[in-house]
């Protein structure tokens, strides 16, 4: 098996010297690490990180892996894996497994795995309900983080009450800030590792027992029907209907901003009452993602309502025409229990058993594998980085950058430098430096990352490893033996190939959708390629004919929704958007999880 | 009537006098499955082939069929079923038409018995010097489509799928190997088609035995559409259901479009899947984490 390329031959884009700078220094590949790094394999996280990272952002690269590291190795001792390691190349996060591979030590560890995960399994429901109250809680902390302003006297309660002075309570803000995100990592990796095992276990079970079962059926054995994520369009199809009903619907009409239909709603009794429905709605639901949450830029429907506004005027549209737009939810109850049963009943009796007990703690792990989105990567996130921009803010009011979302040009430690610096002048009342030192900074770095947002990350880096044996590296990232041969071999002579999604075959028109921005060039007919899709995406899924993802696997968000409309879609390709032209023609083949381009020059 | 009887009057206990192909027929037909009418003549008959009231029970029973073009075929005792691969050894008459011509059929069965073939198989076997067999006679099916089916996937053992092999004309071209035929794998759990291969069918075995090319528009055209394999499979079900095994299933669609099972035998050679020891879901999940219990 051919090697990929060494970590340390990986040449700089031009005009791009000294891309390291923006990041921790433990994160790049060091001569001091060379031997350990260059033998074993790095992969590039394309699935969480497709952008290269703003230097803020590492936010999401060290908290998770600290945490995941912290549960997997520490807590749990996972007998085989402790954590996983990364290094940024080009701006790009690649990342490594650390196995175990002393045989004494993983009989050492297996006893507290069996001991502290069992606990989880047996108790799965109750310790999941608190969960959710306390990313609840969590949530509304970040929230209620209190950004203090400077100002030029210090109020009484200073003096007369117990109040701290203002730079110190701004200080103690920001730390809070970013302790409440590590605090909502923590909480991330709590179950979740354990969830996608019991998961994964229930299909590798099927997929042994019944080789021809298609995967959808085994997430539709699994899926839930009520869950979280649906919940928000639900609440949207309600007010669709309330508008409707009295009669206020002619407010939405496309192309509108929500500004403007609100201005028109404003003006009636009905319209201020509607309004007044929307506003209770909003907490939590808005609180939905516009992207995949790891990034700054992805925000929620609260930031950007046009998504859930395109939504409702959809809806009431559809509602008008006659259709139905509720999600056939008693249908697929039916179709889950159908598929249950059946398989079941097929079964012989000696294994018919451990697949109802799977199947059971599949069900029981699911909610927290589904719902954890929304708690996590869209409700906290969203806040998070919102609450990180009134920092940016005062930075800015200060002249310390251009402007507030500059902060996301700075590190996490370099926002704390940059703000000691002003606790300090604004206190002494002395000439900070700070305005002078960080602007060419930021402005030297959104070169930098524009640049490298043009380079192709090549998928593997280091030795190929003899064999995957990191149950969690499977479980989150899927590599298996056969994904890297796919990757050492390269060539695709204008096919490629993932995970079948959805069923069905199509051809038709790409249209390579880069970002949110893009959605409205999508026309009717054609087929979507894009990285990752989000519930924010829900308006284009009625326009187009196929979907095709460079990332996700069967529980995709992109999945899930191509399936109940209908859709073929093809995900996890790796690089659909980087291989694939707007305008060229597709054969979408979603039974058999490939794309071929038909007009490849 | 002493040595023949209806296939519909027979069970599985028939089998000692009957044979395993007759009896079997008996069971399908009990169970409600459509099997071509016909008759079984006993084992025991064979070693009174020279009496005349064997050979006029024959008439008898062919008359009150109707005298239609039939299939004569050997139905032996003690080894059908199970040792699925003896069946080979034995003989088949298709489009036999007249009492004469059934009767010399049935003869021709029995003379295969000491062929040259069967009593190598039989050395090599260790079976018994002298076998009993019994003859299945049917009306013949004039086959449109036919082929052969498993009621699990034969290869990887998948007892959710139904594997369905199809040419046109008779089976005779299936399951002699003559053609490259459909391949089908339809889901028994929502009756979806998982995988269609169509094959080249070349030539076809139709009304009298007579192999024909198949016209080049026909060969990769699919031979059965989707109601035609929700059929097969439902069939396909309640056939195993009644054996409570995994059932090798020959069937044949008729000109009408009527659907026939010709014969059913127990899949033998099928890959069993290990369930493991009885292990609880947890102990399952932490395997798969590294921790199995020790």
């Amino acid at each position: 098996m051919p090697d990929f390329p060494s970590p340390f031959s990986i040449e700089t884009p031009a005009g791009c010297d000294g891309w390291q700078e923006m990041y921790p220094y433990w994160s790049v590949f060091d001569e001091r690490r060379r031997e350990s790094d260059e033998n074993r394999l790095w992969f590039w996280n394309s699935q969480h990180f497709p952008f290269p990272m703003p230097p803020f952002d590492m936010v999401e690269v060290d908290h998770p892996y600290y945490t995941l590291g912290g549960w997997q190795n520490r807590a749990f001792a996972v007998p085989p894996a402790m954590g996983v390691d990364y290094r940024v190349v080009n701006g790009y996060v690649y990342i490594s497994p650390n196995p175990v591979t002393d045989p004494d030590k993983i009989a050492e560890r297996a006893g507290y795995f069996q001991k502290r995960a069992g606990y989880y399994f047996e108790n799965w429901e109750d310790l999941y309900r608190g969960w959710r109250s306390k990313m609840e809680a969590l949530n509304r902390e970040v929230e209620s983080i209190v950004v203090p302003d400077l100002p030029e006297y210090e109020p009484d309660e200073v003096v007369f009450g117990e109040r701290n002075l203002s730079n110190i309570d701004l200080l103690r803000a920001y730390s809070h800030t970013l302790r409440c995100a590590e605090m909502m990592w923590q909480h991330h990796f709590e179950f979740l590792l354990l969830g996608y095992g019991a998961y994964l276990t229930f299909a590798e079970f099927v997929r042994e027992q019944l080789p021809d079962i298609p995967d959808q059926h085994i997430s539709q054995m699994v899926a839930g029907i009520d869950v979280v994520l649906f919940r928000a369009d639900a609440e949207l199809r309600r007010l669709a209907r309330l508008a409707i009903d009295t009669d206020v619907d002619g407010a939405f009409v496309e192309g509108r901003s929500p500004a403007e239909i609100d201005a028109d709603l404003s003006e009636s009794e009905d319209g201020r009452r509607w309004l007044d429905e929307l506003e209770r709605i909003k907490d939590p639901w808005f609180n939905m993602g516009t992207g995949d949450g790891l990034y700054h830029y992805y925000g929620s429907w609260h930031d950007d309502p046009s998504i859930p506004y395109a939504s409702l005027t959809g809806h009431i549209e559809a509602l008008k025409a006659g259709k139905d737009v509720e999600r056939p939810t008693e249908k697929l109850a039916k179709e889950r229990d159908r598929l249950a049963e059946g398989y079941g009943a097929v079964l012989d009796e000696e294994s018919r058993p451990a697949f109802q007990e799977l199947l059971g703690l599949a069900r029981t792990v699911f909610p927290l594998v589904e719902e954890h989105k929304f708690y996590c990567d869209y409700w906290f996130q969203s806040r998070f980085f919102n609450k990180v921009r009134e920092f940016g803010a005062l930075l800015a009011k200060h002249r310390f950058i251009d402007d507030g979302e500059d902060i996301f040009n700075l590190s996490r430690h370099e926002a704390m430098e940059a703000l000691e610096e002003l606790s300090l002048t604004w206190s002494t009342g002395s000439q900070a430096l700070g305005p002078q030192h960080w602007p060419p900074i930021v402005a030297r770095r959104r070169e930098l990352l524009e640049r490298l947002g043009e380079w192709t990350p090549p998928p593997a880096l280091g030795a190929m490893p003899e064999a995957v044996s990191d149950p969690i590296v499977v479980m989150l990232w899927g590599i298996t033996p056969q994904r890297l041969a796919e990757w050492a071999s390269a060539e695709d002579g204008g096919e490629l190939s993932g995970a079948a999604a959805s069923p069905g075959e199509v051809e038709g028109p790409a249209r390579v959708v880069r970002g949110l921005g893009d959605l409205d060039t999508v026309r009717a007919g054609e087929i979507l390629v894009c990285t990752i899709t989000s519930p924010a995406w829900a308006p284009i899924f009625s326009k187009i004919t196929a979907t095709v993802t460079d990332i996700g696997g069967i529980m995709s968000h992109a999945a899930i929704v191509s399936r109940e409309y209908g859709l073929p879609a093809v995900v996890g390709t790796g690089r659909a958007t980087a291989r694939i032209r707007t305008g060229q023609r597709l054969r979408v083949d979603g039974s058999a999880g490939r794309v071929t381009i038909l007009d490849d020059s | 009537m002493t040595h023949t009887a209806q296939l519909a009057e027979l069970r599985r206990a028939d089998e000692p006098r009957f044979g395993g192909k007759s009896a079997n027929l008996g069971e399908l037909i009990a169970a409600g499955i459509p099997v071509p009418p016909g008759f079984a003549v006993a084992a025991t008959a064979h070693r009174r082939v020279g009496d005349e009231p064997v050979r006029a029970e024959i008439s008898r029973r062919y008359a009150a069929l109707g005298e239609p073009p039939v299939a004569v075929r050997s139905s032996a005792v003690g080894e059908d079923s199970a040792d699925a691969s003896f069946a080979g050894q034995q003989e088949s008459y298709l489009w036999m038409c007249g009492a004469d011509r059934v009767w010399d059929a049935v003869r021709d069965c029995w003379a295969s018995l000491h062929s040259r073939e069967a009593l190598a198989y039989r050395a090599r076997m260790g079976g018994p010097e002298e076998p009993a067999m019994g003859v299945t006679v049917q009306a013949m099916v004039d086959a449109a489509v036919s082929g052969v089916m498993f009621t699990c996937n034969p290869v990887n053992g998948d007892p959710s799928t139904v594997a369905v092999n199809a040419s046109w004309g008779l089976g005779t071209a299936v399951v002699g190997g003559e053609v490259t035929p459909d391949e089908y794998r339809v889901s028994k759990v929502t009756g979806e088609v998982i995988r269609r291969t169509i094959g080249p069918k070349a030539i076809e075995y139709v009304r009298g035995a007579a192999r024909s090319d198949v016209p080049a528009e026909r060969q990769k055209v699919a031979c059965l559409d989707e109601e035609q394999l929700g059929a097969l499979v439902e069939v396909a079900r309640r056939v195993e259901r009644h054996f409570g095994s995994h059932q090798d299933i020959e069937w044949a669609l008729d000109r009408d479009g009527s659907l026939f099972v010709l014969q059913s035998r127990p899949v033998t050679a099928v890959r069993k899947r290990d369930a493991g020891p009885a292990r609880s879901a947890v102990e399952i999940v932490m395997g798969r984490f590294g921790a199995d219990r020790r």
